[in-house]
């Protein structure tokens, strides 16, 4: 039963790491509306899967690229790349912003109860899936590969591969450009005075509305760029891709302490090496189930996430 | 006389912290059976703190919480509404999609046994116990004077009424001691004094009250001993003509407004 | 505000019941029921359906989604919580019957309470660690824990994964009500009769100690379990009651469908319960039936919008949301009866 997960040990945890970035920047997109609305982004994952459809089509459709054709090389492989991210970055940024307009401002503004907010943030993300379902046909779409997935080296016995390389590299150094964004900019300063206390925020002179407006995109932004390296890596987007991703991100966000930055750093890669190292013992298909055991157990036990602030039981 | 009565409520040496910050630093108090007593002291002096950590709504840091012989200390919260302690609250917390008498019999309902298999099945006991409650919580709504809006849903009650909803509903859960969160905030002069006879006639009822209030006439007028925090520290516990007096409780409120809310 | 007096359907249906002696509702309500049942029976009319047969419609989706949708009801609906798995429930009823149907000499309504106590079971496994934290954590733990159940059975031998179980068992005649699969009159009125059960149980509820409970619970659960009422223990109630009537009627529908495999249970099932509440008039017995049986009929009659069936109901949760959060018929507001006898007097 563990002959897979001693054999491959590295080349797993090499895996596990990327996927794990992966979570980072999408339960992000979890973290800091939660942060600020003490709301779960409940689209987020469909926010997600427009991004994978943003990449596909940016290399596809404007660069011309089939199933066929030879991946790109040299700076036209860095123009189509860097492309595909700032396409998916855009196109999951706005989907975030036009979720939060639709679903959470109107009723954000009459004070309505959370349960309605709730339920609309879930019509929403089912108008997103569906359109994008009745727009491909229920069928899987796959991406033609841009760039090619040369084995780098060998450490440990395993295969360092150029893909997944990149995207360690890459959502490490953006994860970091979003926590500086937060941590230094004016910007991200409100947002952090809004999470910790909105009326005192809001009599601060900070403008509530631009300020969810603006975590609203910077979680869709992270998203966005999460939805690029997974097409990097995976190859291949369907309308429900959202679903898995979402309920692993949202995991991730709960283990770190959901509304803390930092917490979706470490509950990310954490789950990422978990998820991987779990399938190669109880085969993939338990995936979504261990996940989801991981989060019972979490909100179980530990409710304030593993690292960080607490989830708040009441309202009082 | 008021030494010689059965103390309901002890507070040893309680504190709370909230990370950094303390809002009860080592607080003793002691409520004696059948007395008013009122918690006074400036914004922040940990006034309402004191009742959450009475409720259960914090756990304190450390000290003992001790109610008529048992320890609150590990109660849930419904345990201490059923072991005898009921409060309101400072920003009126009324159900208001419920009437006024639903929102009476709701907190009557804590002292019953029948669960939901009786109601289903519409046992004699369940059946029994509604009629009873339904009573009781007529009978408070009349004590406290607002029975006439009985069927009214608590959203649309004039705001002096919510106010004293709040008290019924709380005495509907049978209390010994009830805890009273600023029951005269946003009240008019003539509103006071009603309210100050209603208080008034809830401790000759046979309830215990422990009061928040800022309105020192009010408290002066019913109270029999006024405790006083400052900064999460007692610093008075007298009766209130002597108090009144104290030099250290005039310099905590010195420089407050006198109508400081 | 005159003119909406008119067409206040709630009102209308309030003042008439309110106004009425005993007798008199027993026969509205007869009547109600019989001309309910008299339903299969109008499949020739402009009710007609394109392509599926009428009176397999009438019993799914519509009996069904009527069924399920006042069983989630009073777990969204009365106490406030959302529960976005709740087609597990249907699951596991529907599996239950399918397993013992085809393994042992069980018949359906032999193997109805156990349905019901596995759906009680897992829902009361779930709800207590769930029912614990806030609303939102609830959605999405139900949310995972319905996908959790589709997977399993996928990916189980026992359930035949994908597979899924055929020659489910009919039900055993009625003396002389025969169950058929091309006539499913009986069927109708089963499920009919389950929804009148429901019907009940939650009317009686409501009146009673666990209705003002959950009421207190939705409108501030902290300041209800400061007035004693053990918040918990009601939660998991009024979980665990939705459960037993998601798994009620997951049992009859593999009894009625024969054959059933996980891809019927889908999240999709979930949502298209949670808008038909949402539709009908979250926390509303009636408005409940109503949107069900719309939202469940209209796909089968107007061809156009089966193929985006999930799409319109996704639409009708974001617009009753934001523009009419109550519902086509709001929750009963007693008040306004009382007030108007106030004026009248």
């Amino acid at each position: 039963m563990f002959e897979v997960l001693i054999d491959q040990f590295w080349s797993l945890t090499i895996a596990g790491v990327a996927l794990g970035f992966i979570y980072v920047l999408v339960s992000l997109g979890y973290t800091m509306v939660y942060g600020v609305l003490r709301m779960i982004n409940f689209a987020n994952s469909e926010i997600f899967m427009w991004g994978t459809f943003g990449t596909i089509i940016t290399s596809r459709d404007i660069f011309g690229y089939t199933q066929t054709s030879a991946p790109a090389t040299g700076p036209k492989l860095a123009l189509v790349l860097i492309s595909q991210l700032l396409m998916s970055m855009a196109v999951a940024g706005l989907t975030a912003v036009f979720v939060e307009y639709v679903a959470y401002r109107r009723l954000r503004a009459k004070g309505t109860n959370r349960l309605a907010t709730l339920i609309s943030a879930i019509g929403i993300s089912i108008v997103l899936s569906e359109l994008m379902r009745l727009l491909t046909d229920s069928r899987p779409v796959g991406s033609p590969r841009v760039l090619e997935k040369i084995i780098l080296g060998e450490v440990w016995g395993a295969n360092l591969r150029l893909d997944t390389i990149v995207t360690i590299f890459a959502a490490a150094g953006i994860y970091f450009l979003l926590e500086r964004f937060v941590k230094l900019s004016r910007m991200g300063k409100a947002i952090r005075a809004v999470s910790m206390n909105e009326d005192a925020a809001k009599l601060m002179g900070v403008n509530l509305n631009r300020v969810i407006t603006t975590t609203f995109l910077v979680g869709g932004l992270a998203t966005g760029a999460a939805a690029f390296f997974y097409i990097t890596v995976f190859e291949y987007t369907k309308f429900n891709i959202g679903f898995t991703m979402g309920m692993a991100a949202f995991t991730a966000a709960v283990l770190g302490g959901i509304g803390n930055i930092r917490g979706a750093f470490y509950g990310g890669l954490f789950l990422g090496l978990l998820e991987v190292y779990a399938s190669a013992v109880l085969g993939t298909q338990w995936k979504a189930v261990t996940v989801f055991i991981v989060l019972v157990l979490v909100l179980l036990f530990k409710p304030n996430g593993l690292f960080g602030e607490a989830v708040q039981t009441t309202r009082a | 006389m008021a030494s010689t009565r059965k103390t309901l409520l002890k507070l040893d040496n309680v504190t709370m912290k909230f990370g950094g910050v303390t809002a009860l630093n080592g607080v003793n108090l002691e409520v004696k059976e059948g007395e008013i007593l009122a918690l006074i002291g400036p914004n922040g002096a940990g006034k309402t703190t004191v009742f959450n950590v009475i409720t259960g709504v914090y756990k304190q840091t450390s000290g003992i919480v001790d109610f008529d012989g048992i320890s609150l200390g590990n109660q849930k919260r419904y345990q201490v509404t059923a072991l005898g302690v009921a409060r309101t609250f400072q920003n009126i917390r009324l159900w208001g999609d419920m009437t006024a008498l639903e929102n009476v019999i709701t907190a009557t309902d804590v002292h019953k046994k029948s669960g939901l298999v009786g109601a289903l099945f519409g046992f004699p006991r369940a059946r029994r116990e509604e009629t009873e409650n339904r009573e009781r919580a007529m009978e408070i709504l009349r004590f406290i004077g607002i029975d006439e809006y009985s069927d009214r849903l608590a959203k649309n009650l004039p705001y002096g009424v919510q106010r004293r909803l709040e008290i019924a509903r709380a005495l509907g859960t049978g209390p010994k001691l009830v805890l009273l969160d600023e029951p005269a905030a946003g009240f008019n002069p003539a509103e006071k004094v009603e309210l100050a006879a209603t208080i008034k006639r809830v401790r000759d009822a046979g309830y215990t009250v422990l009061l928040i209030e800022h309105d020192m006439s009010l408290i002066m007028g019913i109270s029999d001993r006024v405790v006083v925090l400052d900064f999460g520290t007692k610093i008075a516990d007298d009766i209130p003509s002597v108090v009144q007096k104290d030099p250290r409780v005039i310099e905590a409120y010195l420089g407050v407004p006198a109508d400081a809310s | 505000m005159k003119i909406r007096n008119y067409w206040n359907l709630r009102d209308f249906g309030a003042n008439l019941w309110e106004n009425a002696s005993r007798p008199k509702r027993v026969a509205i309500a007869l009547i109600s029921i019989g001309f309910v049942a008299l339903l299969p029976f109008m499949g020739a009319s402009f009710l007609a359906t394109p392509i599926a047969s009428y009176d397999a419609v009438l019993v799914y989706p519509v009996g069904m989604f009527v069924l399920m949708s006042l069983g989630l009801n009073i777990v969204v609906g009365k106490s406030g919580m959302l529960d976005l798995g709740y087609v597990a429930f249907f699951a596991i009823g529907a599996y239950t019957m399918a397993i013992l149907g085809t393994t042992t000499k069980l018949n359906t309504w032999e193997v109805m309470p156990i349905g019901i106590a596995l759906s009680m079971i897992a829902g009361v496994l779930l709800g207590i660690p769930t029912l614990r934290l806030r609303g939102d954590y609830l959605a999405i733990v139900t949310l995972g824990f319905g996908e959790i159940v589709r997977l399993v059975l996928l990916n189980s031998s026992w359930s035949k994964g994908p597979n899924g179980i055929a020659n489910v068992p009919m039900p055993p005649n009625i003396g002389p009500l025969k169950f058929e699969l091309e006539n499913q009159k009986v069927f109708f009125w089963v499920v009919m009769a389950m929804i009148l059960l429901t019907i009940w149980m939650i009317r009686r509820l409501t009146v009673r100690r666990p209705g003002r409970a959950w009421e207190a619970i939705r409108q501030d659960e902290d300041a209800a379990e400061l007035m004693g009422v053990h918040t918990l223990k009601y939660k998991i109630w009024s979980f665990t009651l939705g459960a037993a009537v998601g798994g009620a009627a997951g049992v009859l529908y593999a009894s009625k469908n024969l054959y059933i495999a996980p891809e019927m249970f889908t999240l999709n099932v979930s949502i298209l319960i949670l808008a038909c509440v949402v539709f009908g008039g979250i926390g509303n017995i009636w408005g409940v039936v109503i949107g069900a049986t719309i939202l469940g009929y209209l796909p089968d009659r107007i061809r156009f919008i089966s193929d985006a069936r999930l799409l319109v109901f996704g639409l009708v949760l974001v617009i009753v949301m934001n523009f009419r959060p109550d519902g086509l018929l709001p929750r009963k507001k007693r008040e306004k009866a009382i007030v108007k006898r106030e004026a009248n007097a």
